[in-house]
């Protein structure tokens, strides 16, 4: 007579035992999405990337400590900034500030040589697969507005994220699973809010869903205590026969038939999530490279690891932050704190980097490293540094990226991006053209505007940075 | 033509053709304003707002009122015909979630379906229009507009710890029916023009409810990026143009300059003044004397240029009114009377299309905040343009102009085909594939458009319909608990749930309105983030919404308290069917529905006993209403 699609499925899947079957409908969904079903709008050209982890180092870490090596910096150590370099806004007044060396010596690293601090001797191994973009630059000292620009391209409230953009462009690969997830650090705080990984404008289908470790990945995600399978099942059964009656007598209306689907949505999450988020069937082997048995890096190597599961599992963007509500913020004492922040992360990011290359997935999976900005070459209150939008670093790897180099250049001791710069907005650019999108065409009409990610302003895609 | 400022301070204004022509040199850039011309004025917002001479319809019989006349009159130009009337407890489950958002009581549905005189449902919307729950329904919409939140945004996110005054400021002023031109005069100007009264100074909170950095480096940006949101809000809210796309450079489409934008902030420019760290909420006339109306080159805060004077944007400005030296210090009166002024051919337009839009789901504009070239046009201009001249004759009264929507033929159609009264039930059939297949997007409205519930009325209705919704009124926002999950990744202090009970149960419109933090289930079912004015909600169906529903504490909380009322007032399966379903979904059960019930509470029953439950018959019900609450019969008016 009539059905509604994938109803045995439904049924199979509310109750008990629904672990494996979900699975086998989860690698069935998987399958046809390879065919394209997978996908709302599709590509404006062949992606490079299908997918994009981004690294988020909240507080801004320092590019002169990590990745931008200065030496001039280290010989001018103490002193001011010289007056050739004009007047600096920055957020605490450091202006004037004698400025400080390099915490850690720089070093050649792999076989291309690119130069990586001693804080980061696990990512250092990986320097060949890196793409250092030494000239990032954007334009507001506060964090939040950076956030906001390093997530939305504009420092205002309101504008939806790159993860949204990518799950609005592309669509979710796997059906059982949101197309934008957010791994937040569990000690919270993020400068700004959730609003980072809002959806803005678009609808709400594309915002950021936040996932955790633990039984309970997704908020809601299993009946209250006292509401068993059984009764949940038989709960179920009844809903959908009131909703299928419902349905009939309204012309099989499509967004009805659409929220009834969204219920077998949600219960093939309800056994898809926590799959993806049980680390049980990882090898010993796994677990260590991410240094999930070492209390320092269990937090950041388990989110590593869980982003590595879901882009396995068609999550088309994984967004990790490092760094509660202050984070890499080091205002008053960069070795303590980078010290810190790179104790926790490098290892993970360096497992996550050789696990995805081992699988193959590296290859049409983008990796981004940054923070929200970096950090002055002036000192603050002796031994910190304050936020630098002016210059800074991230890197990307994978996706085909040429690795072991280093795009752009900051002046001499670090304070503003001064050769092949590479403004946020450019970078988002390149990032899209990357995944596939066009940042000129993927638009969205909000108030007599074509809203975009790179905002009014015209930018190009970083060619040097693809090449 | 190119004037340098220099020479000409303050601005002078060159009339010239019927436009004015500013130039405005900067050390690197000139800018010249490009005069309006004919064609730019002939565009449909600009008319002058007369009202239209009535159409004539072939169907006599159909209409209800002149609101009919003009949807009949399209209807008729092509081979469809209006839907049936809908049934009495779909009009009345319709009327109520519309006007006041919640569900009619069972009570109120017996009394309805028992009412045979012939105006029954006029005088249930006019018992709608005068409960205080209207200004709780329709203020949430003003405040989606008004991008209304309690906290400045950005890192701090602090509070403001007057801004709920405001909220309740927008109810109230709707409950009472304020005018329209009264209510927006008070949001602009309500300082200048009731000095002595507090409440209206708490009016011009509209301006300032969006974000605000009160920390950020640098004052001048906060100011500018300030004003200029204000700038931007007032346009789109109240005019309905995108004046804010005229902020770094002409408008790129309509007639709107980049000098434009900088005389109407120009209006705002002295009565905000800002100090570092602290909040700001309502506008306060000569608040900073020392301001000065700019032009900024780019818009950018570092590069002012010269100085403005306030004037009215000259797209809009038909009569051609100008601002004397005779109003200073009133200059956001002035700004309001002109904005109000029967010869404005915006703002009647822009606030009958909102209500419009409110009711049916989607304005006779669909764009409701942008009626420029790049807005849809009219679907009914003469009806939007009867509605607006019928609005300004009639006092501005908007509850006059619900009044007459809901009472009309149209309001009152079905939203889904006649399933069993029909005499020709094949004609019936037919004529209803006919109406979705040539207007699938319903914008003849030859059929009521199926609307989802919004979060705020999910919420609610739920509560309502557990009889535990508070009716309690006003006050600072309350903050019902979150999930433990959620908490844990919380700042100190970002929410603290109230510490009484009954709190948790107030109306949606009173929860706290944080802008960093948006009440999940809020958050989930579509509400904006208050970031920037949001005219149009846009519902979305994801699982995420279906394991909130299901599996939320909220959810069971409301069905446990619904099953508490059923079992205490009928003991018997049949009875409890129908007690519950009515509750929840305003209708009764049909037989096959009862059948259906009863072997689900028997099955349900036979499992929680098995699984050693104490009171198997509150748990059965409990989750009958959940799956009820869950069900799209319960999240979609028909």
């Amino acid at each position: 007579m009539f059905s509604i699609p994938h109803r045995r499925d439904f049924l199979r899947t509310a109750g008990g035992g629904i672990g494996a079957m979900a699975l086998q409908s989860l690698l069935t969904r998987e399958s046809s999405a390879e065919e394209g079903l997978g996908s709302s709008q599709g590509t404006h050209h062949p992606p490079r990337a299908k997918r994009m982890i981004w690294l988020f180092m909240h507080g801004g870490p320092s590019q002169v400590d990590l990745f931008d090596p200065k030496p001039d910096l280290l010989r001018f150590a103490g002193k001011p900034l010289p007056d050739s370099f004009g007047e600096v806004m920055t957020r605490r007044k450091v202006a004037r500030n004698p400025l400080l060396a390099p915490i850690k010596p720089f070093r050649p690293r792999g076989q291309s040589g690119l130069e990586v601090s001693d804080f980061l001797p696990h990512i250092a191994e990986h320097a060949d697969d890196l793409c250092v973009i030494r000239s990032l630059h954007g334009d507001s000292v506060n964090h939040p507005q950076s956030v906001y620009q390093m997530n939305t391209g504009s420092i205002l409230m309101g504008h939806p994220s790159v993860g949204s953009w990518l799950a609005y462009g592309l669509g979710s690969d796997n059906q059982d699973m949101p197309a934008f997830v957010v791994l937040p650090d569990p000690g919270g705080g993020l400068k700004g809010g959730p609003a980072a990984w809002g959806s803005g404008y678009l609808p709400a289908t594309y915002q950021g869903t936040t996932m955790r470790a633990g039984k309970a990945p997704v908020l809601n995600l299993q009946p209250q205590d006292g509401i068993s399978d059984a009764q949940q099942r038989s709960t179920l059964d009844f809903l959908r026969k009131m909703n299928e009656r419902h349905w009939m007598a309204r012309d099989r209306d499509d967004e009805l038939s659409a929220r009834i689907d969204a219920y077998e949505l949600a219960f093939r999450m309800q056994a898809a999530a926590p799959e993806v988020v049980d680390l049980t069937d990882e090898t010993a082997e796994t677990i260590s490279l991410y240094g999930i048995d070492d209390p320092v890096t269990r937090d950041f190597g388990e989110r590593c690891l869980l982003a590595r599961r879901m882009v396995e599992r068609g999550v088309r963007f994984v967004q990790v932050y490092s760094g509660n509500t202050n984070g890499w913020d080091a205002h008053s004492n960069v070795a303590k704190n980078h010290g810190e922040y790179c104790a926790k992360t490098d290892k993970p990011v360096a497992a996550l980097l050789k696990d995805l290359k081992r699988s193959g997935l590296l290859e049409d999976t983008l990796v981004v490293w940054c923070g929200e900005f970096g950090r002055m070459p002036m000192s603050e209150q002796g031994k910190g540094r304050d936020h630098n939008p002016w210059g800074y670093c991230g890197w990307i790897a994978g996706a085909g990226i040429r690795g072991g180099r280093a795009h752009g250049e900051t002046d001499a001791i670090g304070l503003r991006a001064a050769n092949d710069r590479v403004h946020v907005n450019e970078f988002h650019a390149t990032l899209l053209h990357l995944m596939g999108l066009d940042h000129r065409k993927l638009t969205f009409l909000h108030n007599g505007l074509d809203e975009r990610l790179t905002g009014p302003s015209e930018v190009d895609v970083v060619q040097e940075l693809i090449s | 033509m190119i004037v340098s400022l220099s020479s000409l301070r303050p601005l002078v204004l060159l009339t010239m053709l019927g436009s004015c022509l500013v130039g405005i040199v900067d050390a690197q850039e000139a800018y010249e304003e490009i005069p309006i011309d004919k064609v730019d004025r002939g565009h449909w917002a600009y008319q002058p707002i007369t009202e239209p001479r009535v159409p004539s319809v072939k169907d006599v019989r159909w209409p209800q009122s002149n609101i009919d006349r003009f949807i009949l009159n399209k209807i008729e130009q092509t081979e469809l015909t209006p839907a049936a009337r809908a049934d009495r407890l779909t009009l009345i489950r319709r009327a109520y979630f519309d006007l006041i958002g919640l569900p009619p009581t069972p009570e109120q549905l017996n009394t309805f379906v028992a009412d045979e005189r012939p105006d029954a449902f006029r005088r249930v919307v006019d018992q709608l229009l005068a409960s205080p729950q209207y200004g709780r329904r329709w203020g949430q919409y003003w405040l989606d507009l008004a991008r209304f939140a309690e906290t400045d945004g950005f890192e701090h996110d602090k509070v403001r710890p007057t801004a709920w005054r405001y909220r309740d400021w927008v109810i109230d002023a709707l409950s009472a029916d304020m005018p329209y031109d009264e209510f927006v005069t008070m949001q602009l100007a309500g300082d200048i023009v009731r000095p002595d009264d507090a409440d209206a100074q708490v009016a011009t909170s509209f301006c300032l409810s969006g974000p605000d950095m009160p920390d950020i480096n640098s004052m001048e940006e906060r100011k500018h990026v300030l004003m200029n949101e204000v700038t931007s809000t007032v346009g789109s809210v109240l005019l309905s143009l995108q004046v804010g796309c005229a902020q770094c450079h002409d408008h790129k489409f309509d007639p709107i300059s980049q000098a434009d934008f900088y005389r109407l902030r120009a209006f705002f420019e002295g009565s905000v003044k800002l100090s570092r760290n602290q909040s700001i909420t309502t506008l306060a006339h000569g608040a900073d004397r020392d301001a000065e109306a700019k032009f900024y080159v780019r818009g950018d805060y570092r590069r002012p240029a010269d100085v403005l004077s306030p004037a009215f944007p000259r797209i809009a400005n038909t009569a051609g009114r100008m601002l004397g030296a005779e109003h200073a210090g009133e200059e956001r009166s002035q700004l309001a009377s002109w904005i109000t002024d029967g010869d404005n051919p915006l703002t009647a337009r822009s606030i009958v299309n909102r209500v419009w839009q409110f009711h049916f789901g989607t304005g006779l504009v669909a764009t409701p905040s942008d009626f420029g070239i790049v807005g849809e046009e009219p679907t009914h201009p003469e009806l939007l343009d009867f509605l607006a001249a019928r609005l300004m004759s009639g006092d501005w009264s908007l509850k006059r102009l619900h009044r007459e929507i809901l009472l009309s033929a149209t309001y009152q159609t079905q939203s889904r085909p006649d399933a069993s009264v029909a005499e020709d039930e094949q004609e019936s059939r037919s004529s209803w594939s006919r109406r979705l297949r040539f207007d699938p997007e319903n914008r003849l409205l030859s059929r009521f458009p199926r609307r989802r519930l919004d979060a705020e009325s999910i919420r609610d209705a739920m509560f309502a319909a557990s009889e535990t919704l508070n009716h309690e009124a006003g006050g600072r926002g309350v903050m019902p608990p979150l999930p433990q999950e959620m908490v844990q990744t919380l700042l100190k202090g970002q929410w603290k749930a109230s510490e009484v009970t009954a709190d948790h149960y107030r109306r949606s419109i009173y929860i706290f309105a944080r802008r960093n933090l948006r009440y999940p289930l809020f958050a989930t079912f579509d509400r904006p983030a208050a970031n920037c004015s949001c005219a149009v909600r846009h519902p979305s169906t994801t699982p995420i919404q279906s394991l909130l529903l299901l599996n939320s504490k909220i959810t069971l909380d409301a069905s446990h308290r619904l099953a508490a009322r059923v079992i205490e007032e009928v003991d018997e399966d049949q009875q409890r069917a129908v007690a519950t379903f009515s509750r929840v979904l305003s209708r009764y059960p049909t037989r096959e529905e009862i059948d259906d019930t009863v072997s689900f509470l028997e099955d349900q029953r036979r499992i929680l006993a098995t699984e050693g439950h104490k009171d198997v018959h509150r748990a059965a019900i409990t989750n009958l209403a959940r799956a009820l609450f869950n069900s799209n019969a319960f999240l979609y008016v028909d």
